[in-house]
């Protein structure tokens, strides 16, 4: 397999080295040894070694959520997340994807989103067209929200309109490129449409994320492929909380103790940690679980769930239990793929919140 | 009589399997059978990266709990397939490895958590849960297990206990077969039992003990009852320098006829010069040793003045406290790829156990018996765990990858050769064949050297509870 040198480094720095075998958030809920670092390591320095097919460790190398955990955990720094996305371009590249994730590709090419969808409900289309005309702020949802969260998105549209923010909401938004790149990495096609987001983007001076996903890979992963842009990037926790601060956002603090799930994108990609919490204690009484922060343990997603949606359900379940353990029962999210993971799973005795639910009660 | 597996047989014995534990948990995909086939042995490691399969499994099983597993053991037994116990692999023995096919138990779904009690001071669990796990769990009531080997992320419950580990603070706080209250065994008939209410009784030899250590050779630990311990007010270091080893024996015997610290860690000048000078900044000639203690703040001031006192009388020089923070804030950094040894480099650790009268003896006896017939390896050792009556000796070898054969079956002859050297030569000297990583493959041939005629206690033991020897064959000499 052709392979970087630096990956082919770090493949065989992880192959042997078990240190991170506690961290993983699939590996912990699965309890499957194959969910683990060292281990696709290993798959893939056999492969170097032909020693075993690409095909037979490819369904391991989607096993990977790619949230950086074992990477934040390594002392010394090595990436499994660089050497699993690069496996996973090689086995685009060689046509040896398994069919579930050519699935997935063909419909972010087809329709700029995984899903394969093209209809939004009809609450977003009109919060959405409340919000056609051009303005400096570009308000981007992103595809988990449009296609697989739209009371969410709707909610938080409402959330700027409260602040009196004039934003606009493209119909039609141009896909960042998020998907692309986790499913098939550092791609052509990947390439072209973050530089046909990033014109679009490049049309106003500020651009809002609502989804951490989108803020990594654009403030983030653009970088790194070369897709640059004259624009602001925020994120929507740091814009909400910018309001709030502003006094654009008025908050009464209910009293209810709740915990918050740090997006992994937010606090180790971007390392933005406050801002959600900034929000969260002005509406309500902020506790923490053990691992927080850059610790925090990843609840699963939308796109996972296309192809292994009852390990999705494992590794919310198994966040939610992080919640009871310590003797509390409501989480809230700041990503609406973890929000919907969360929700698929919610139980009598733990309630799971968005901000956009927190700040409009 | 092991059977001769063909397609049918294969697809019969799947469809069983996968009835015990759930489709789902049971696999044959090629990846999950190269992964439970390399572990931490330095053997799997190498055979794998000269490019070749290590020994597979037939059949990877992942139970989630006592039940399940009897069925899976019930299976095993009827068809006489080999059951080889996994936990997460982060053994270095090779005890994990099914040399012999048959079946893989991944015991890792049987990870629950079941009770933190901060009355009786345990937690429950399965033994499949990772130990840095129910470290969290009790770190969330504000107490610790005070288990901490650098295996700790990596290693689970019942890893631990089926090899005795032991971890840094062990001085003070024992050995993880000090740590057990109670435990649930599944015995290779598929019984479930449980081990007494209490660990302490007088109501005949002590189960717990029986199957600590085994090693998945006399049946599945499923559940374990482990302690947990207040966090110390105070945890205070002190780093010396000795100019030779043996004042700092005398020194740290004399100390623990007084008191137990929780870290005693002597490191030889070899090893002072290596790895202490790069991680922990000692660039002094002579033997460092790391010295902690902790509890109620009163009792750590006492300590404190004890162990200066005590120290000083044998020649230690004080170095303060900064050393020993630092190596206690990178006492798992030694581990990591780029600190600690790795492929292509031929090496292992040959810990042993004895008392003072001997330690020393053994250490210089060994230091000299593979420093003289295998002139390409570098003896490196430290001393990490102490008692009243004796400490051990965590010896390594490193041979440097250009002097270790390309050839996988050259270099595995390389290994084997250095091992019986370094293992009898402790042995003939009155140590122990082990004292922490366990027996696995990988020492089995020295343990009937080990204990001449007592072996047939173990071995009797084991025919009486697994007379197919469907259980982890080929590992603990039995």
């Amino acid at each position: 397999m052709i392979m970087s040198e630096k990956s082919k480094q770090h493949v065989d720095s992880c192959r042997f080295c078990w240190m991170c075998h506690h961290i993983c958030p699939i590996g912990n809920a699965t309890g499957q040894e194959r969910n683990t670092a060292r281990a696709r390591a290993l798959g893939i320095s056999l492969v170097n070694r032909e020693a075993i097919e690409l095909e037979e460790i490819m369904d391991n190398i989607y096993e990977c959520c790619t949230c950086g955990a074992c990477v934040h955990d390594c002392i010394t720094g090595w990436d499994p997340v660089m050497f699993t996305k690069e496996t996973r371009l090689q086995a685009a590249l060689e046509d040896k994807l398994p069919s579930y994730i050519n699935t997935l590709v063909d419909n972010c090419l087809e329709t700029g989103n995984a899903y394969g969808k093209t209809a939004l409900c009809d609450k977003l289309t009109a919060a959405i067209a409340a919000h056609s005309a051009k303005t400096d702020i570009l308000f981007y949802l992103g595809v988990d929200a449009r296609y697989m969260a739209c009371e969410q998105a709707v909610k938080a549209i409402t959330v700027l309109e409260k602040a009196g923010v004039n934003f606009t909401v493209l119909a039609d938004e141009a896909p960042s490129g998020s998907q692309l790149d986790f499913l098939i990495g550092a791609a052509n096609e990947t390439k072209e449409q973050m530089n046909a987001a990033n014109a679009v983007f490049a049309g106003f001076d500020t651009v809002v994320f609502y989804d951490p996903n989108d803020a990594k890979t654009v403030k983030q992963i653009y970088k790194e492929y070369g897709v640059e842009g004259d624009y602001k990037a925020v994120t929507y926790t740091s814009f909400v909380a910018d309001l709030l601060k502003n006094g654009k956002l008025e908050a009464k603090n209910s009293g209810k103790a709740v915990v918050f799930q740090d997006p992994y994108q937010l606090s180790r990609d971007l390392e933005e940690t406050e801002e959600a919490r900034e929000i969260i204690t002005a509406y309500a009484v902020l506790g923490e679980m053990l691992l927080n922060r850059k610790e925090t343990v990843w609840a699963g997603n939308i796109l996972m769930a296309q192809y292994i949606p009852d390990v999705m359900k494992m590794v919310a379940n198994r966040r939610l239990s992080n919640v009871k353990s310590i003797g509390q029962d409501t989480i809230v999210t700041a990503c609406v793929s973890e929000y919907v993971s969360l929700k698929s799973v919610e139980q009598d005795d733990v309630t799971v919140l968005s901000l956009e639910d927190l700040i409009l009660g | 009589m092991q059977i001769q597996m063909n397609e049918f047989l294969f697809a019969m014995i799947l469809t069983e399997l996968e009835d015990a534990v759930g489709k789902e948990n049971c696999s044959t995909r090629a990846i999950d059978k190269v992964t439970h086939s390399v572990d931490y042995y330095w053997l799997s490691r190498m055979w794998a990266d000269r490019g070749c399969r290590m020994p597979e499994a037939d059949f990877v099983v992942c139970p989630k709990d006592a039940t399940e597993v009897s069925k899976v053991l019930k299976i095993a037994n009827y068809y006489k397939l080999p059951v080889t116990t996994w936990g997460a692999g982060g053994g270095t023995q090779g005890g994990a490895i099914p040399v012999a096919g048959g079946i893989v138990l991944d015991t890792k779904r049987m990870n629950q958590i079941y009770e933190v009690n901060t009355e009786g001071m345990y937690i429950e669990c399965g033994t499949g849960a990772i130990y840095k796990h129910i470290e969290w769990a009790a770190n969330e009531v504000g107490k610790a297990t005070m288990h901490y080997p650098s295996s700790l992320t990596c290693s689970t419950v019942g890893g631990f206990l089926a090899h005795r580990g032991i971890g840094v603070v062990s001085t003070k706080y024992g050995k993880i077969d000090d740590m057990v209250l109670k435990m649930e065994v599944v015995l290779p008939n598929g019984d479930i039992i449980e081990t007494s209410p209490a660990p302490k009784h007088a109501a005949g030899p002590d189960l717990n003990q029986l199957f600590i250590g085994s090693e998945g050779t006399l049946g599945i630990i499923t559940k374990a009852q482990i302690r947990i311990f207040d966090q110390p007010e105070e945890r205070r270091f002190r780093g010396f320098l000795f100019q030779d080893m043996h004042g700092a024996f005398e020194a740290s015997r004399e100390l623990l006829q007084k008191f137990k610290p929780s870290v005693m860690r002597l490191y030889d000048e070899a090893e002072t010069a290596s790895l202490i000078k790069k991680i922990v900044g000692v660039e002094r000639k002579g033997a460092f040793m790391n010295v902690a203690y902790e509890g109620v703040k009163e009792m750590v001031d006492v300590e404190e003045k004890i162990l200066l006192e005590t120290f000083k009388k044998y020649g230690a020089e004080d170095l303060g406290s900064e050393y020993g923070e630092k190596w206690w804030k990178e006492k798992i950094t030694f581990f990591y790829p780029g600190h600690m040894m790795d492929i292509p480099q031929c090496f292992g650790t040959m810990d042993t156990i004895a008392p003072y009268g001997t330690i020393e003896k053994i250490y210089w006896a060994m230091k000299n018996a593979i420093e003289t017939n295998f002139p390409q390896a570098k003896f490196i050792a430290h001393f990490s765990h102490w008692y009243e009556w004796g400490a051990m000796i965590y010896d390594r070898f490193i041979v440097d990858g250009k002097d270790v054969p390309k050839d996988p079956v050259e270099a595995l002859r390389l290994h084997q050769a250095i091992w019986t050297c370094g293992v009898r030569t402790a042995i003939a000297n009155g140590g122990v064949v082990n004292d922490h990583h366990g027996v696995g493959i990988k020492l089995g041939r020295l343990m009937k050297e080990q204990y001449g005629p007592a072996m047939q206690v173990f071995e009797g033991i084991k025919k009486q509870l697994d007379p197919n020897g469907i259980m982890n064959p080929f590992k603990l000499g039995l």
